[in-house]
């Protein structure tokens, strides 16, 4: 060691440290990367599943707009409903939610909301109410069977009389608007994907 | 998102400092003056802007080309502290007075979690080269305000009367809380 | 250059009178960001510990053959390394922690705990010693993440790990688990460490007893 100059000395140990880094390294991501790629599956498909009608499988269809996923029962040849992930600008940070639409685009089949970084205890009622004991998820619950047009309404402080409105949340209202503005603005957007795929087929 | 409402967004609703706890280093160490504050600042926020440009380029040209994604921390943190150096040198080479200001807070910005904060968001969001660039601006921007308002506080609080077992680090963190409080207030304007 | 203390005190300092964060106030970041329940907490400082132990270990067997102009672009590759090691286990074996922490993870690379232990010790020690150092240092960093997340979630949530202990009559303080909760919560626990390593204090006892 002590025969080599100390910039050859400096190089040979460096290049070595990352050779030993990236050799370490490729073996863990082959063990790992397989086991990750599952739960991304499983965690897909398990949201889909949430916001989408009983179904027996789905499919991935990619559009300018973003993957929607097409869920199909095996007895029936029509889809029983079309799942997208809507992203966005919530109170605070990005929202991400499946949401669920009829084959025909009029109605919602469920949302269920994977990301949020809402106010702790208020915003984040439109995920679960842990205030609510009798019915904790009544936020995202009232999308089920909503009609989404001409567009859809929140209401404050009041109970929803029209089949396209939703009950705010009491001190998240701007929440709640933020949850409904990201599905009117996508929602147009994924009709439009949807038919030009060829529509409700 | 529009540019404006991204740096909007990075430097105040979602300050570094104050909601991601990034940066918070030197935000205790080196606010106790508003002027250092100020040169610290615009150290950071410079480095910010050349590591948001380049670990874009690395993660997209060449990380997800080569499907290495999972050397993405080793490359981030080997290129922000060479970076570091190549900006001191660089600094120290053409301008001695600007070496002078922002010099002796260079090689503390390597281990300042902000910048390697500011690259892992920028792939963890997703975001194109130009939004990444204004991101870094923001970030730096937000983590410049954070400091500037702390050393301002600080130094008028050499005059107040703190508890004994309070000073130093103690009434710093109050101080802070006080200030994220204040900050949560922008929230919603996104 | 080896260190004068017993194997035993190499471990302990650690835990108390060197504490990573209530003496050197090191690792800020993450012990502000994540504590804000009790499981994020130890999941964090466990990950910590583990690049902690992994990295000194490298290092100190490397000690005497990495040219010191290079060291520290050294310390990093290695330790960058090993928080890709932790980063990949968790999002494998463990997907819910992994999301909960998200970012924070990688940014154990810049854990001032970790570069500061290997340039401070690890580089200087052998082996042995430099693992009982780093354990000690992890314990003592996981202790104050799980005492300041089980603070903040019993406060914040009214439960620890996740278990209610304050009954419904307890209304949760919001700020406890959004950010400011962080800094108020720290700047009292150091207050109080202060209070209690205060030697004037101790002399007083003693001569009140």
């Amino acid at each position: 060691m002590s025969k080599m100059s100390l910039s050859t000395r400096m190089i040979f140990v460096l290049t070595l440290i990352t050779v030993l880094s990236g050799g370490i390294l490729a073996g863990w991501d082959m063990v790992t990367q397989p086991k990750i790629e599952f739960h991304r599956q499983e965690a897909l498909k398990a949201a889909i599943g949430d916001v989408l009608p009983a179904h027996d499988s789905y499919q991935t269809q990619k559009t300018e707009f973003g993957s929607i996923y097409i869920g199909r029962r095996d007895s029936i040849s029509d889809p029983v409903g079309i799942a997208f992930m809507a992203v966005g600008s919530g109170f605070q940070g990005e929202l991400r939610i499946m949401v669920g639409l009829t084959p025909d685009m009029t109605q919602l089949t469920g949302i269920k909301v994977l990301e949020q970084i809402e106010t702790p205890g208020l915003g984040t009622k439109i995920v679960v109410d842990p205030s609510n004991k009798q019915d904790p998820y009544w936020f995202p619950a009232q999308f089920k069977g909503l009609h989404i047009s001409p567009e859809i309404v929140v209401i404050k402080n009041a109970k929803p009389t029209h089949n396209n409105e939703i009950q705010g949340i009491t001190g998240a209202t701007i929440s709640s608007k933020a949850v409904t503005r990201l599905l009117n603005e996508q929602i147009t957007d994924i009709k439009t994907a949807w038919t030009a795929l060829g529509g409700t087929e | 998102m529009s540019y404006f409402l991204l740096f909007f967004s990075a430097a105040i609703v979602n300050n570094f400092v104050l909601s991601y706890f990034l940066g918070i280093c030197p935000f205790v160490g080196v606010s106790k003056r508003v002027s250092s504050a100020v040169s610290m600042g615009m150290a950071v926020t410079f480095v910010m802007l050349i590591t948001a440009v380049v670990t874009w380029l690395i993660y997209h040209l060449i990380l997800v080309p080569f499907k290495v994604e999972i050397l993405e921390y080793v490359s981030f943190i080997l290129v922000i502290a060479s970076l570091v150096q190549l900006v001191e040198m660089f600094i120290r080479k053409m301008s001695k007075p600007l070496y002078d200001t922002l010099g002796i807070y260079l090689p503390l910005i390597t281990t300042n979690c902000a910048i390697l904060g500011l690259a892992l968001f920028s792939v963890l969001r997703d975001y194109a080269f130009w939004e990444s660039v204004v991101f870094g601006l923001g970030a730096g921007a937000g983590f410049t305000l954070a400091l500037v308002i702390m050393a301002g506080i600080r130094e008028e609080l050499e005059l107040a009367p703190i508890p004994k077992y309070f000073q130093g680090a103690g009434i710093t963190m109050i101080v802070a809380g006080g200030l994220a409080l204040a900050f949560m207030g922008f929230a919603g304007m996104i | 250059m080896s260190s004068s203390l017993s194997l035993k005190a190499e471990f302990i300092k650690g835990l108390w009178k060197e504490n990573p964060v209530m003496a050197s106030l090191l690792g800020l970041c993450p012990t502000l960001a994540v504590t804000n329940a009790s499981m994020n907490g130890l999941a964090m400082g466990l990950a910590t510990t583990f690049v902690l132990l992994s990295s000194s270990l490298m290092i100190s067997a490397l000690r005497n053959f990495i040219p010191h102009q290079v060291r520290i672009a050294g310390y990093i590759v290695i330790i960058a390394t090993f928080v890709t090691v932790a980063d990949r286990f968790l999002a494998a074996y463990f997907p819910a922690i992994s999301a909960t922490l998200g970012p924070y993870i990688p940014l154990i690379v810049v854990n001032c705990i970790i570069l500061g232990r290997q340039e401070a010790f690890s580089s200087r020690n052998g082996i042995g010693r430099s693992l009982l150092d780093s354990l000690g240092m992890g314990v003592g960093f996981i202790m104050v993440l799980v005492v300041l997340g089980s603070i903040r979630e019993l406060l914040g949530s009214g439960s620890i790990f996740g278990f209610a202990i304050l009954g419904d009559w307890f209304t949760p303080w919001m700020v406890m688990i959004l950010p400011p909760g962080a800094f108020l919560t720290l700047g009292i626990l150091i207050a109080l460490a202060n209070w209690y390593n205060d030697p004037s204090r101790s002399k007083a006892r003693k001569v009140v007893s």
